[in-house]
């Protein structure tokens, strides 16, 4: 299904980069008109990185971009150009919200400020995201996701036990934490307006976001004066909580017991009937106690098998148990994302048809279907003229003068 | 009705004034006792320190819902409700059809680690279990050892996360159509959907993105060890300011180290996101920082525009500048600890005041004679 919940509704969203145009994103495929503020001598840097279509470079074949950007409309101008500028305030006043991700002055330095934009449409819903928030001493630190991860704890915590920290191999907050809470702020927006008529500014420092997602190290610390240490995947609550290695060439499965009924099921299915009856291990306290020993015992078992083998055997006990799944192994292999049809094909012109992660729910039953994503400068000239109602001359003279890119 | 997946997205609508009402059993649901619990304080009837987090804002109502009369009050809480978080997995009392089935317009929402369908839907999951088949485990780590999950429970902060928007989404749809709603949130397929673009890696290019962007990412990406604990460094040369910056940064200390850099190889980008970098540019960049402290650093990176940041203690984020200055953290009196402790404040902000935290997470049944009225409260047999 395509929803159309948001039929009526126009983002001016000059979110680039990761963050931003993955909150964007939602609201496209939801029915809104997203017209996507880009620019062709400064484009968007994921437009410019990979992957590419059988790796070539170009604009337009950069699955990122892709997978961050579908169902929006491209509008390709030279911000540097002050006329481009005069373009988007006549596109803002027909907008419900403007949306960016550049770090603290940078709209006002385009004269696109919340003050210059609430001027030309009172009730705008204005979205605001940079790392660390628009002022304070530390607003102008410049950073990537991982940065984000770093000051908020979550790197510190994410290591193996008595090493260094590490953090998540990815840019995490970019992909979660921060484009959905961003998110559900601008829908809360568009409801208040709805109820009261007023718009709002949304400012989303997204360290302030990310520390809500590590809410519960951050209260534990505030409550007891104790942050736990780097635990690798072991657990200070559980044991066994563990990854471990299976048959094959760097192929892993996770295993956790999280009540003295799973691990009876645990000891049974590995054949661990000494354990069981050892009184000593019967509560968790007393596991991880013996947590070496434990783990021994799944290592014992596992090591010979296959992944996926061992989570559907642990799984058919009532074992909490997952296979550590790579992209190939999702995509190739995985039957419950097969079964539920998470990967839909999209095609487009010149990456052609690419398989694309689902909105993550079913709505009343069925798939929210992705519509592809814009080829740069695709719609500026639609944009001018079914909004603006430029005639084609007055477009051909703005991109003579350089305004249009 | 959550317990673990749902509880945050039930707390996103609950910080902006929603009326958020947990209905448990008369012992209380499994949250309120997950680890590690709040000193001295009964974990029934407080909770622990997740469920202090996760339900701030909310109300508690216990019902029976294994007799008749339970079951009917069960039924009129979501008669008059607008939204309905499910979960699955755990004694709410009602089944999901019996939830559909109640009269009225609203949005039902089930979030669940792997959906309410499939071969998966009745497996036993936890953080560790969604982190691994999401694919998110499988990503980060050393190239040598085993996957690694991210700490403080992100499964339940991703399911949640994906689960409001699209809850609210649908209930801005049911507002103004008078429809209802049915999501089905997986938790598994939330967290494949934010692997960065290992995903497009894979299906576009048939490469496989391995743990710690094994081969991909560059030397200087990492946390490095300086003189009170450790930094993140970022200066690759797509972050060319940053690497520029860096550069002229040790020409001004006399950095002995500075000459090294400036051989070709350093101009690579393949050559950098190499094991052998790696392991030369660790030593070299920590003897510079190893005299200098996490704030000296970060004052570093701000004067240089340098991408490099303190990697943050939980003991220290009540003491970063930029959050002091911004006055971030809350206090809210929690009642089981019998003192105020520091929250995180809002994630975003907003030009009205409507973001709030108005009450520490309820005690169980905290709210059954405001909400059942006492006859209610009676027939629900506590």
């Amino acid at each position: 299904m395509y929803p159309d919940f948001l039929k009526g509704i126009r983002f001016v969203d000059l979110t680039w980069a990761g963050a931003g145009p993955f909150s964007t994103k939602l609201f496209s495929d939801f029915g809104a008109e997203i017209i996507k503020v880009e620019s062709a001598s400064r484009p968007d840097p994921v437009r410019v990185g990979g992957p590419y279509r059988d790796a070539i470079p170009g604009i337009n074949r950069s699955g990122y971009f892709a997978s961050r950007n579908t169902g929006k409309h491209s509008f390709s101008v030279n911000l540097k150009n002050p006329r481009s500028i005069e373009t988007i305030f006549e596109l803002i006043r027909h907008a419900d919200v403007v949306s960016n991700n550049f770090g603290p002055g940078a709209m006002n330095r385009l004269g696109l400020g919340y003050e210059a934009v609430k001027a030309v449409k009172p009730d705008i819903i204005y979205l605001a995201m940079p790392m660390y928030g628009e002022n304070g001493p530390l607003a102008n630190l410049t950073g990537v996701g991982m940065t984000i991860s770093a000051v908020t704890g979550l790197m510190w915590q994410t290591g193996y036990e008595g090493e260094g920290p590490l953090g998540p191999g990815t840019h995490f907050p970019d992909h979660a934490a921060n484009p959905y809470h961003a998110a559900f702020a601008v829908v809360a927006a568009l409801r208040h307006r709805r109820a009261t008529g007023r718009g709002l500014k949304i400012d989303l420092s997204q360290v302030e976001s990310t520390l809500n997602c590590m809410g519960l190290s951050a209260l534990e610390y505030a409550a007891t004066g104790t942050e736990q240490d780097r635990l690798g995947n072991r657990s200070a609550h559980h044991a066994p909580h563990n990854i471990f290695r299976c048959a094959g060439e760097d192929n892993w499965c996770a295993v956790a017991v999280l009540d003295d009924r799973q691990w009876q099921s645990l000891c049974k299915v590995i054949g661990a009937s000494n354990l069981a009856k050892d009184r000593e291990l019967a509560t968790a306290k007393g596991r991880l106690a013996q947590v070496e020993r434990v783990e021994a015992a799944v290592i014992r078992w596992i090591a010979d098998k296959d992944a996926t083998d061992a989570m559907m055997t642990l799984q058919a006990k009532g074992v909490p148990a997952g296979v550590v799944a790579s992209s190939r192994y999702l995509m190739d292999e995985d039957k419950q994302l097969a079964y539920r049809g998470y990967w839909q094909k999209v095609d487009h012109p010149e990456i052609g048809e690419a398989r694309f992660t689902s909105p993550p729910y079913l709505l009343d039953g069925e798939r929210v279907e992705l519509r592809r994503p814009p080829l740069l400068g695709e719609h500026t000239d639609a944009v001018l003229k079914e909004i603006l109602g430029y005639t084609p001359e007055r477009i051909a003279a703005l991109r003579g003068e350089g305004v249009l890119e | 009705l959550s317990h673990e997946l749902g509880s945050y997205c039930a707390r996103l609508f609950a910080d902006l004034g929603a009326e958020v009402i947990r209905v448990e059993p008369p012992g209380g649901r499994s949250d309120r006792r997950r680890p590690p619990p709040l000193a001295g304080a009964e974990p029934t009837v407080f909770g622990g320190i997740p469920f202090a987090f996760l339900n701030v804002n909310k109300k508690s109502v216990t019902l029976d819902a294994t007799s008749a009369a339970g079951r009917a009050v069960a039924k009129d809480l979501i008669a008059a409700s607008q939204v309905v978080i499910h979960e699955p997995g755990e004694g709410s009392g009602l089944e999901l059809a019996e939830i559909l089935a109640v009269p009225g317009r609203r949005v039902v929402t089930s979030v669940s680690h792997f959906g309410l369908t499939g071969p998966y839907a009745d497996f036993v999951g936890c953080d560790l279990v969604a982190q691994a088949l999401g694919g998110i485990a499988w990503l980060s780590g050393e190239p040598a050892k085993p996957p690694l999950r991210l700490a403080g429970q992100q499964s339940i902060f991703v399911a949640s996360l994906y689960a409001a928007a699209a809850t609210a989404l649908a209930l801005w749809h049911s507002e103004a159509q008078g429809v209802s709603h049915v999501l089905d949130v997986s938790a598994q397929e939330a967290i494949a959907h934010s692997l960065q673009n290992a995903i497009q890696v894979y299906d576009l290019e048939g490469r496989v993105s391995s743990r710690g962007g094994e081969g991909v990412r560059d030397a200087t990406e990492s946390a490095f060890a300086c003189k009170d604990g450790y930094v993140f460094l970022a200066a690759p040369l797509s972050l060319s300011a940053s690497w520029s910056g860096l550069l002229a940064w040790f020409r001004e200390e006399k950095f002995d180290g500075l000459a090294r850099l400036q051989e070709p190889d350093w101009a690579d980008r393949p050559t950098r996101a190499t094991a052998a970098m790696k392991a030369e540019f660790r030593p070299l960049f920590e003897r510079f920082i190893a005299d200098k402290s996490k704030a000296e650093l970060a004052a570093e990176a701000l004067k240089r525009k340098i991408v490099m940041a303190p990697v943050s203690r939980i003991a220290d984020l009540q003491l970063d500048p930029q959050l002091v200055f911004r006055r971030f953290f809350r206090k809210v009196a929690l009642p089981g600890l019998g003192r105020e402790v520091a929250f995180p404040g809002a994630p975003y902000r907003l030009s009205e005041p409507l973001w709030q935290i108005h009450r520490a997470a309820p005690r169980l049944g905290e709210d059954n004679e405001s909400v059942l009225g006492g006859i209610a409260a009676k027939q629900a047999g506590r």
